[in-house]
């Protein structure tokens, strides 16, 4: 469904994607492993429109996305839960969520999506009144893949879900990214923890300095010895 | 303990002000003092049955309004004397501290009563005495001889001003340092279309709305070059703008429009035609001249009341028609402060649908991290030009007032000094509160219109009945004389408020409570916490 073809992205005169192309089918989990400034990040900004590519194509279901204003990608159900969580520091827990579910039109369900949220993260429900700049990180990581969450996306795109989160927790939301891809969620997943990203993935790309050096099914990829070398600390 | 504080500074307060109008003024001044005192120690009061309230608070009313009557007993009996008045009538006196001690205990036991009701009935209660005070005042005003109601109307247009720059500045956060340009646009689309200058006469119930249509359509256009610019940038192209249009109406009086084609491109080429012209030499807006008279309003309702304004004028219940409160005269106020009043809960209304709805919602989001927002599936230009254009439309209502109410507009009004104070009354008030901005307006512009100039007859008459003559020397004399007229110090004063503001309560009178949470995180927590389902529930709705 979502397809990004030869990608060159700048920050200035600083290349950092250098021709990326990769797919992500429906119903998948793709995960994007990659060391610090690789280019990761950068990938999900430029899908969601928040970075435009100086050349190459974003395709999401036959929809140019390239040449789409990053408010209009969310509306096609695009949604992020960000590196850096960019969650409304001044606005409650639930201003926050209720903000997430500002892309749909059809709101009858958006109590048991509420619900369904804090059934994941209790500890926002405890904390609806409180202001999310107010939050601890971890709650602000929870706040904001809520948030995506309550966009209802179809493609959910998730930078580092897990940073910041407590070893418990982490394992939560691995489960919760498994359980809402069971659901018929699309996800783009990129982690640090490549080892726990691989072992949920259907499939997964190694990205190096702003290019793709590996593609390969989660499975092959964890596998792998370059790979187990560089990104999953196997000596 | 806290309360009696509040009780002897309220007191203090509403005593000076006795100091500057004297006669009736204790009355009034009295009454609207116990409702200042009442609102803010009911924030401090725990909900109990409305009797033990009451009686709680009784000790701080009676304090205030003693303190009252004694700075104005002191006022009547020394004070008259050394400005070089004689003392008011006993019974005027009498009465006079009276109602305004009886006021003064009253308002405050009743609305710290009120505060034992269930919240909403208490809301309601306030709503009621409030309106009821709004719509006493000018009669009260009237009988009493005070004459504020003129002044009052000056604050009002202000407090519509504040109204609409707060959707700009507060909800979504856009800083516009040139916003009495709208004003302008407001006041002049009204002068050219309903006064004589150019032959038009627009109804002013019409006219009205043209104006706020033109400033809203002028928001759109000067906010659309402004859409990629951040803070101090956007702030100083706003402030450009604000300095552009007064300077514009200032200078609009040859307008000459050619048809360039016929006029100007052919004849380079040695191409004889007949040049087209449009308009030549057009005195569009009058220079600094300025435009009037311009049309003011009427009923259409009262036509077969007697017209000859001079015989009836400032009588509010005549004839058989009760209802009937006189001409839009600038001889009597009362009509021109029904009509900013009936504008104003136009606007207040209004902005609050707003301010709740999807698009509000989008402001706060626009306003707390653009990208953030744009994420969500808000669209930033939209929702940034939604933004000065409304907020320009409000200021378009109150220059057709201003216009109509001064019968005159002329171009330095409008200048830059006008956008800082509209932008004080905002910051004053609580940045994105209404109720905190109609008090920020109220607050700033009578002290501004009303008792700076008080205050400089006050002293002026105090200087030479009293301090004058005792000074010898001849040239002190005429330096204490030539410096003591607190008019001249009008904006070091808007300034210095400001700046106590900004150390001291940098979060406004009334704040929004999402500021409040931020600037006084430890404090006043707890507030915060009563008051966020509140406004959780309005968002839903
Ligand atoms: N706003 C920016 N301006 C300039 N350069 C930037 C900007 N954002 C990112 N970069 C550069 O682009 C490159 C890719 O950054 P990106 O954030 O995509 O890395 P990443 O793979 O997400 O890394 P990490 O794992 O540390 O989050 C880096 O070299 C970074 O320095
Ligand atoms: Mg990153």
């Amino acid at each position: 469904m979502l397809e990004l073809k030869d990608v060159h992205t700048y920050y200035g005169n600083i290349h950092a994607l250098k021709g990326i192309s990769l797919t992500v089918n429906d119903g998948e989990i793709v995960t994007l492993i990659g060391s610090n400034g690789a280019g990761k990040s950068t990938t999900l900004r430029t899908i969601q429109g928040l970075n435009k590519p100086r050349s190459g194509s974003v395709v999401l279901n036959g929809i140019e996305l390239h040449k789409l204003p990053a408010h209009e990608i969310a509306m096609l159900g695009v949604a992020q839960s960000p590196e850096g969580r960019m969650i409304f520091p001044r606005m409650t827990v639930m201003e926050n969520l209720e903000m997430g579910a500002y892309v749909r039109k059809d709101l009858t369900s958006f109590n048991d999506d509420l619900e369904h949220v804090f059934s994941l993260f209790p500890r926002l429900k405890e904390r609806v009144t409180q202001k999310g700049g107010t939050l601890s990180g971890g709650e602000q990581q929870m706040l904001a893949m809520g948030r995506a969450l309550m966009a209802k996306p179809k493609i959910l795109l998730l930078d580092e879900p897990s940073m910041g989160l407590a070893p418990l927790l982490v394992e939560l939301i691995f489960d919760t990214i498994k359980k809402l891809n069971q659901e018929g969620t699309t996800i783009l997943l990129v982690e640090q923890n490549a080892l726990m990203a691989l072992s949920i993935a259907h499939r997964g790309y190694v990205l190096q300095t702003g290019e793709i050096i590996l593609s390969d099914s989660a499975q092959n990829l964890k596998n792998d010895e370059m790979v187990q070398k560089s990104y999953l600390g196997v000596e | 303990m806290k309360n009696i504080r509040s009780g002897i500074t309220f007191g203090i307060v509403g005593g000076l002000l006795t100091f500057l109008f004297g006669g009736w003024s204790v009355a009034v001044i009295g009454s609207l003092m116990g409702v200042g005192l009442g609102m803010v120690i009911i924030g401090k009061l725990e909900r109990k049955n409305p009797m033990q309230i009451a009686l709680s608070v009784l000790p701080t009313a009676l304090v205030a309004g003693s303190i009252l009557v004694l700075f104005s007993l002191y006022q009547n009996n020394f004070v008259q004397e050394a400005i070089g008045k004689r003392p008011a009538a006993v019974n005027i006196v009498l009465y006079g501290n009276l109602i305004g001690f009886l006021g003064a205990v009253l308002f405050t036991t009743l609305l710290a009563g009120m505060h034992g009701l269930p919240a909403k009935q208490e809301q309601q209660w306030r709503m009621i005495l409030l309106a009821m005070l709004v719509v006493a005042f000018p009669f009260i005003d009237k009988l009493t001889a005070l004459r504020w109601t003129a002044q009052i109307i000056f604050a009002l247009i202000f407090v519509i001003l504040g109204l609409g720059l707060n959707i700009v500045v507060g909800y979504a956060g856009l800083l516009d340092l040139g916003y009495a340009a709208f004003f302008a646009i407001g006041a002049y689309t009204t002068g050219m279309l309903s006064s004589g200058a150019h032959n038009i006469h627009i109804n002013f119930w019409l006219v009205i709305w043209i104006a706020a249509a033109m400033a809203a359509i002028w928001g759109f256009m000067l906010g659309a070059p402004t859409l990629p610019l951040r803070g101090d940038y956007l702030a100083i192209v706003t402030l450009g703008f604000g300095e552009i249009v007064p300077v514009l109406f200032k200078n609009l009086i040859n307008v000459t429009i050619k048809e360039p084609f016929t006029c100007w491109i052919l004849p380079m080429f040695k191409i004889q035609t007949t040049c087209k012209v449009f308009v030549e030499n057009f005195d569009l807006t009058l220079g600094e001249k300025g435009i009037s008279p311009i049309g003011r309003p009427w009923f259409p309702f009262f036509g077969n009341l007697p017209t000859n304004v001079n015989t009836i004028h400032g009588q509010w219940a005549i004839g058989s028609k009760w209802l009937y409160i006189g001409e839009f005269e600038s001889s009597n106020p009362i009509t021109w402060y029904f009509l900013i009043i009936a504008i104003i809960l136009l606007s207040v209304f209004v902005i609050r649908r707003l301010r709740d709805s999807r698009l509000g919602r989008s402001w706060m989001a626009i306003r707390e991290d653009e990208l953030a927002a744009a994420q969500m599936g808000i669209d930033p230009v939209k929702t940034k030009l939604a933004a000065f254009a409304l907020g320009a439309t409000f200021s378009g209502f109150a220059g057709a007032f201003y216009a109509a109410y001064i019968s005159g507009i002329f171009p330095s009004v409008f200048d830059f000094s006008a956008s800082i104070i509209i932008l004080c009354v905002v910051i004053l008030g609580g940045i994105g509160n209404i109720n905190g901005v109609i008090v920020g307006g109220l607050v700033l512009m009578t002290a501004d219109r009303l008792f700076l100039p008080a205050l400089k007859d006050f002293l002026a008459s105090l200087l030479t009945h009293t301090i004058l003559p005792s000074i010898s020397d001849p040239v002190v004399q005429l330096a204490v004389k030539d410096n003591a007229n607190p008019i001249l110090y009008r904006f070091l004063l808007f300034g210095l408020t400001l700046v106590i503001m900004m150390a001291v309560r940098p979060e406004g009178l009334i704040p929004n409570p999402q500021n409040r949470a931020e600037l006084h995180a430890e404090e006043e927590a707890p507030v915060v916490e009563a008051e966020t389902p509140k406004t959780k529930k309005a968002k839903k709705g």
